[in-house]
């Protein structure tokens, strides 16, 4: 049926267009360029349920509502990805902020005993560099 | 002895408070500089750490071993006078004796990397399972084949300053074993690899990752492409 090419061809595209491009403005755009053409989609289906019902038997489903369906589940899919993918993002910034306060209050190993006593200080250099 | 004092022991430490003086004391009488990044314990790994000679650098929020890991090694290539690196395991399943010889031959061969590897001598005091899994992982994967390394996933791995500098490990988690493997083959380090003894004691067992986070790995490697950048 067409409906099947057509919903397993939608997921391939998603897929391999958001693993190749994601986070960057043009996806960003073409998100936003997606959404508006689902709420208006969404009001013709609203108002004009007999037109939305002539293109789901156009490619090969029942009612209209299944082919909505239909494009709900890839959608939701999508969805899941995208917040995969930012959630390792900022998994990953969060990461390097986390290192860089790590780096920032280092300790170095106290100096011998026998030595004077000197405040720990980041980033000393080991006592034992200089043996 | 060797003067080893161009060398920095990096090791990643996750509630690892009842080992990890004994370990960190044991490779100190080798090796003069050694960072231990705790990982955001809850177990006082930290105050064990304390005293110990060993440098500390603590994550204020745990990370996972990957991101342990990197910190680790930024803080040591910053160091003066560093040259040689070792990622070294917390839970004493390491040898002292293995890193010395990997550092003897890092120094004498045109190797920027060499990696430990569990199966090049006999491997069976290695549990089966592991065993299993370790070679299937290998046996599926044409980069470690073409890079002739039998063994991804050790974490004792001794390297030069160029490796050091380069290293960017992303996937904080487990994952980081496959990353490093990519970061071989794609920025053309040269590899080898070492014959190593692990001791698989209780302890280690009871805290080594369980072969179910294999399923977490494959997933974070596959999907990891986002968070290229």
């Amino acid at each position: 049926m067409l409906i099947q090419f057509l919903l397993i061809a939608a997921v391939i595209v998603l897929l391999v267009f958001f693993l190749k491009n994601h986070g960057t403005t043009k996806t960003a755009a073409g998100v936003k360029i997606g959404f508006l053409l689902f709420l208006v989609l969404a009001v013709v289906a609203v108002i004009r349920p007999v037109e939305v019902s002539k293109v789901a038997e156009l490619v090969g489903v029942g009612r209209g509502t299944d082919l909505l369906l239909y494009a709900l589940v890839v959608a939701f899919g999508f969805q899941t990805i995208n917040t995969y993918l930012r959630f390792k993002e900022l998994e990953l910034r969060y990461a390097r902020l986390a290192r860089a306060i790590a780096l920032r209050n280092a300790e170095a190993p106290e100096p011998p005993q026998d030595a004077p006593v000197v405040e720990a200080v980041e980033r000393v250099e080991d006592p034992a560099h200089t043996s | 002895m060797a003067d080893q004092s161009d060398v920095w022991l990096v090791v990643p430490v996750y509630n690892e408070a009842q080992v990890i003086a004994d370990v960190v004391r044991n490779a100190l009488q080798t090796f003069p500089n050694i960072v231990c990044v705790d990982d955001g314990s809850r177990d006082g790994s930290a105050d064990a750490i304390r005293g110990t000679g060993a440098h500390l650098v603590q994550h204020p929020v745990n990370l996972g071993q990957g991101a342990a890991i990197q910190t680790g090694v930024e803080y040591a290539r910053e160091q003066p006078g560093a040259e040689y690196f070792v990622t070294f395991d917390a839970d004493g399943q390491h040898q002292v004796a293995d890193v010395v010889r990997m550092l003897d031959r890092l120094r004498a061969e045109p190797v920027d990397i060499i990696v430990g590897t569990r199966f090049k001598g006999d491997d069976s005091h290695i549990p089966l399972i592991k065993r299993v899994v370790l070679k299937t992982v290998v046996a599926v994967s044409p980069k470690l084949r073409k890079l002739k390394l039998s063994d991804a996933h050790n974490g004792l791995r001794v390297f030069n300053k160029k490796v050091a500098d380069e290293l960017r490990i992303t996937l904080n988690g487990m994952g980081h074993a496959s990353q490093i493997v990519d970061m071989i083959s794609q920025r053309g380090w040269r590899v080898t690899e070492e014959q190593v003894e692990i001791l698989y004691t209780e302890y280690s067992m009871s805290k080594g990752q369980s072969l179910i986070n294999g399923v977490n790995i494959l997933f974070d490697s596959a999907l990891k492409t986002g968070s290229r950048r």
